[in-house]
């Protein structure tokens, strides 16, 4: 698994690099940023993986968000891989903003045309830590995942369906329930089939009811004015009941006046990396 | 060294010369003497390698060199035995290599007594070392020199004497004494025992007489540094006593000069006064008699007027006649009526001869006795003479007065009531000093002493006010304040009248076998200090009262500990509906309110909502806390700067920070308020156990779930003074405090 290296450029103190590789997972070539910490110059530093919303390349995170200071100061390596696979030459991947490229949800398609390239879930929880683990000072034990949107719903998930793999996982605006959600319905009726059954495993809400080991610590902040949460794709309600239900520790923080753009996450990401970092670094 | 000089002179005949000389040379000088203490070490090292390396070398040479070898190891042996005692006066060496180098063998009868005599010498010279040895011990250098320069000087002649008497020890190879005849005293050849004087005699090894005569001589040694230590001690007492004739004497002497002086004077005096007395009598009596004189002549003028008229009267004719002459009748009558003064008003002699010499006489009885001392003089109190109810009084007298007790008299300081009658205490002593009990804490007393001796008692001394020391202080133990880095400690004076200042000691609990203070905090102007510790610490502190007279004892020791931040509830904040529990911790709404004892209102206390306010230290940095709360219980807890409006909810003003729990149709709500505004947040699981973190540093005030170590919200505030945490309950139920805990590792933002 050669790593082509696209950039690298100096920011408080680390360096933000961008990579390519050919993914197994993806059968496509994958672009991912990685900032590496000055720490990491002297040993292995933790990880913390983003997954970004419907749209966003690897490239959205680390030039809007602002978080390499909260990451330098922490010491956190911090991953952010790109959304989808790409160039696939599915037909129809490029047909909508919420569906095929730039809009992964972050599942094992098992249908076709999709199932051979759209594993993103596999890419986020094996393919890309084997990678990240053999070819950085990371280390294995220390991972964390948070992210935005579709990001959020894909970290969430990720967390909820390997306790134990990530310390910590937090979230922005994220789908909380795609279920339930014109996005989700659309995004898990086309890479998995009508059977709704089968989305439950990859839905926030359902997978927090039935959640077991090891305690996680969910942080969320949610602007109020998110023109998505007024649509209802969101549905962060839902998530607070069950959580609620099952007394799964998240707290929940509605951002007065904040909508669903990096402004929003831009407010709040130093908030976050230091959670993760609490847990990361204890 | 040794060693070396005498395997040099092993082989050689007249090695011996050589040796002495070398050996003479190294320590034969005055100057070893004055840096003694130094090379006291060393020079005994040397000793005893002199011996180690003088054996193997006996027993390592030829046959024919044996006996001198044993010579020359004898030699070394007693060198070394000087050694070891840090002997080295030239005297003794000299003399005792004379003994080690004899010129030639002469015959044993002769040479007996002399050996003898040469013997108990060398002894005395030995004393002499010994008394160096004593001297420089009791540390009279100059005194030990002048004292072994005598003892040179009077022995040093003895020795040359004896020059003609040493005995030669040292025979020919052939011919070397190996056996010693106790009966003589003396070494022979062991052939000699069999026939010659030694037949009957007996013998011993040689080798063995000479530990026997050095053992010997250590003894005598010892006895000689003990006589004369004693008799140096002696000299210096008489030394002593010479210093104080001479002073005793000198005094006398004066006293004397000035008692006859006195004496003298008084006479002059008494002469001066006598003779104006008789003139002045004089005087007087010769003024009455002239008074009288002249009176008398003028009677007798009267009386020869009288006469003279009376006769010319006689001639006169008979009518005239009688007519004056019962004028004159009548005249004469009177005149002869009047009482002419023949009595002599002043007697020629004198009447009053007795002169008084009872004063001087008293003068001159006094010579011989001593004179009533004067007054002493009372020493200012000294500080931390006094204790609690005691001070130590001390004064001092004349120098030349003798003095046989003095008499204390005291009384207490009481501005307040003058006229009251105030007791007065007198107590005897011989010393200057005297310690009085059984006094009133922090107490001024006036103390005032007389001297007395058997001429009588010499005026009081001026009058000193000494202090008692003060009670202990009282630790408010109630009100201890703490956090990791300082801790706040007040405590009740102890005392009516006001102190200097207080001293805390402060001893770390965990180490009690460093038994003592390991920190004092002293001038503390009031009754309570906050003082910086160490973290994670245990102390116990204890607080005295100080005033002139001294520290007051130790108050009870309370413990302080440095874990956490340790606060307890302030009770003048508390709503009258709030209860807190015996330990003082734990905060209780009852179902019914009791209005019975409704505490009169104060600024202070809370009135609208029903809070309590706690005491945190005055410290900026980082304090953290816990509070157990039902999950169903509606509770405020936060914090607020002292002055927060007390007729307002927590969190309704700038002055208060705080999280809100409400639990209404099955739903918990928790708010974050400060000036009435909150975030809009959901918990989804709802907290048994607050933690709350102050952070002056950062400016945040951060709220946990302590049990999943969640993290809940931070404020960021303006702390620009000290806030203290606040407790509310909006319905009935009990808050639990835990305070004085470290912060769990987990608590972090």
């Amino acid at each position: 698994m050669a790593l082509k290296q696209i950039s690298s450029n100096k920011c408080f103190g680390g360096l933000q690099k961008v990579f390519e590789h050919d993914s197994v997972e993806l059968n496509c070539k994958m672009k991912f940023a990685v900032y590496l910490p000055p720490k990491a110059e002297s040993g292995k530093c933790p990880v913390l993986y983003w997954l970004s919303g419907l749209t966003c390349t690897e490239q959205n995170f680390i030039s809007k968000s602002g978080y390499h200071q909260a990451a330098s100061e922490h010491g956190l390596v911090v991953i952010a891989p790109d959304t989808s696979p790409r160039g696939c030459n599915i037909k129809g991947e490029d047909d909508s903003w919420d569906f095929g490229t730039g809009a992964g949800f972050y599942v094992d398609a098992t249908e076709d045309p999709w199932k051979t390239n759209y594993r993103m879930y596999s890419y986020i929880t094996e393919e890309l830590p084997q990678l990240i683990n053999a070819n950085f000072p990371v280390d294995p034990q220390r991972m964390s995942i948070f992210g935005h949107s579709m990001g959020g719903h894909g970290a969430l998930i990720c967390a909820l369906k390997n306790p134990g793999k990530y310390k910590s996982v937090s979230a922005f605006a994220l789908i909380c329930h795609p279920v339930l959600c014109p996005w989700g319905k659309k995004a898990f009726g086309g890479y998995l089939g009508p059977d709704q059954s089968k989305w439950k495993a990859y839905d926030a809400t359902f997978l927090v009811k039935s959640y077991q080991g090891s305690q996680l610590d969910i942080l969320i902040d949610q602007g109020k004015d998110d023109q998505f949460l007024l649509d209802g794709q969101l549905l962060p309600d839902n998530f607070i009941a069950a959580s609620t239900e099952k007394k799964i520790p998240v707290v929940f923080r509605l951002q007065e006046g904040y909508d669903h753009s990096y402004y929003f996450i831009a407010t709040f990401i130093a908030d976050h990396i230091r959670y993760h970092a609490k847990y990361l670094n204890a | 060294m040794e060693g070396e000089a005498g395997e040099e002179l092993g082989p050689d005949k007249s090695a011996p010369k050589d040796f002495h000389f070398y050996h003479m040379d190294l320590y034969d000088t005055e100057d070893r003497l004055h840096i003694f203490p130094e090379e006291n070490i060393r020079m005994q090292r040397d000793g005893i390698q002199a011996e180690v390396s003088s054996e193997p070398r006996g027993e390592g040479d030829g046959k024919i060199q044996r006996d001198l070898q044993e010579e020359v190891d004898e030699l070394v042996h007693l060198y070394g035995l000087e050694d070891d005692h840090e002997l080295g006066d030239e005297f003794v060496d000299e003399n005792l290599f004379r003994v080690g180098v004899p010129e030639y063998p002469s015959h044993m009868m002769k040479r007996r007594d002399p050996a003898r005599e040469q013997r108990d010498w060398r002894l005395t010279g030995e004393a002499a070392e010994a008394k160096d040895l004593g001297f420089r011990g009791w540390g009279s250098a100059g005194q030990c020199q002048d004292l072994r320069e005598a003892y040179r000087y009077t022995h040093g002649r003895a020795s040359e004497e004896y020059e003609c008497y040493v005995i030669p020890e040292e025979e020919d190879e052939e011919e070397a004494a190996d056996v010693f005849c106790i009966t003589c005293k003396t070494q022979i050849r062991a052939f000699q025992k069999t026939f010659d004087e030694h037949k009957e005699h007996e013998v011993m090894p040689l080798s063995k007489a000479l530990e026997s005569a050095k053992d010997e001589i250590h003894k005598n040694m010892y006895k000689l540094e003990k006589q004369i230590i004693e008799m140096e001690n002696f000299a210096n007492h008489l030394e002593e006593v010479f210093i104080t004739v001479e002073e005793n004497f000198g005094k006398q002497e004066q006293n004397f000069e000035s008692h006859y002086n006195e004496i003298l004077e008084t006479l002059a005096q008494k002469y001066e006064e006598k003779i104006q007395a008789l003139g002045e009598k004089k005087k007087e009596k010769l003024e009455t008699l002239y008074g009288q004189l002249v009176s008398c002549g003028e009677n007798l003028d009267t009386c020869k007027e009288l006469m003279e008229t009376i006769e010319e009267m006689c001639h006169e004719e008979k009518v005239d006649f009688i007519k004056s002459m019962c004028f004159y009748t009548n005249r004469l009558g009177r005149f002869l009526k009047t009482k002419t003064d023949m009595e002599i008003s002043a007697q020629p002699d004198f009447e009053d001869q007795t002169l008084d010499f009872s004063d001087v006489e008293q003068l001159m009885g006094s010579i011989n006795t001593i004179p009533a001392p004067s007054a002493p003089v009372i020493n200012p109190q000294a500080p931390n003479s006094a204790t609690g109810s005691s001070v130590r009084v001390c004064w001092s007298l004349y120098s030349d007065d003798t003095v046989e007790s003095y008499q204390l008299s005291y009384r207490p300081v009481q501005n307040s009531s003058p006229g009251k009658d105030r007791a007065e205490f007198t107590v005897t002593i011989k010393e200057t000093y005297c310690s009085v009990m059984k006094l009133v804490p922090n107490t001024q007393y006036e103390f005032w002493v007389t001297a007395h001796n058997r001429a009588g008692s010499s005026p009081p001394s001026e009058h000193a006010v000494y202090m008692t020391a003060p009670s202990p202080p009282i630790i408010k133990t109630k009100e201890i304040r703490s956090c990791e880095e300082a801790a706040l400690i007040c405590w009740e004076s102890g005392n009516l009248n006001p102190v200097d200042s207080y001293t805390m000691e402060l001893t770390q609990a965990e180490r009690p076998e460093a038994a003592g203070v390991t920190e004092s905090v002293v001038g503390i102007p009031t009754c309570e200090s906050l003082v910086q510790l160490q973290p994670g610490q245990s102390y116990l502190v204890c607080v005295r009262a100080l005033n002139v007279g001294g520290p007051s004892e130790r108050s009870q020791p309370v413990a302080v500990h440095t874990k956490g931040s340790y606060f307890h509830l302030n009770e003048d904040t508390c709503h009258p509906w709030l209860a807190i529990s015996e330990d003082g911790f734990t905060v209780v709404r009852s179902e019914r309110q009791t209005t019975a004892r409704e505490p009169l209102p104060s600024s202070a206390r809370f009135t609208r909502c029903v809070a309590v306010m706690g005491n945190l230290i005055m410290v900026r940095g980082r304090h953290y806390w816990e509070v157990e709360v039902d999950e169903f219980l509606d509770y405020t807890v936060g914090v607020a700067f002292e002055d927060v409006p007390k007729q307002e909810d927590l969190g309704a003003n700038r002055l208060s920070w705080c999280m809100r729990h409400t639990f209404t149709s099955s739903r918990h709500k928790y708010e974050f308020l400060h000036n009435r505004t909150t975030p809009d947040m959901r918990i989804t699981c709802p907290p048994k156990k607050i933690g709350i973190l102050l952070d002056y540093e950062n400016s945040k005030l951060s709220f946990f779930n302590v049990d999943i170590s969640q993290h809940l919200y931070t404020f960021s505030c303006q702390l620009y003074q000290f806030v203290h945490p606040c407790f509310s309950l909006e319905n009935p139920g009990c808050l639990k405090i835990h305070n004085g805990i470290s912060m769990p590792k987990s608590i972090t933002f």
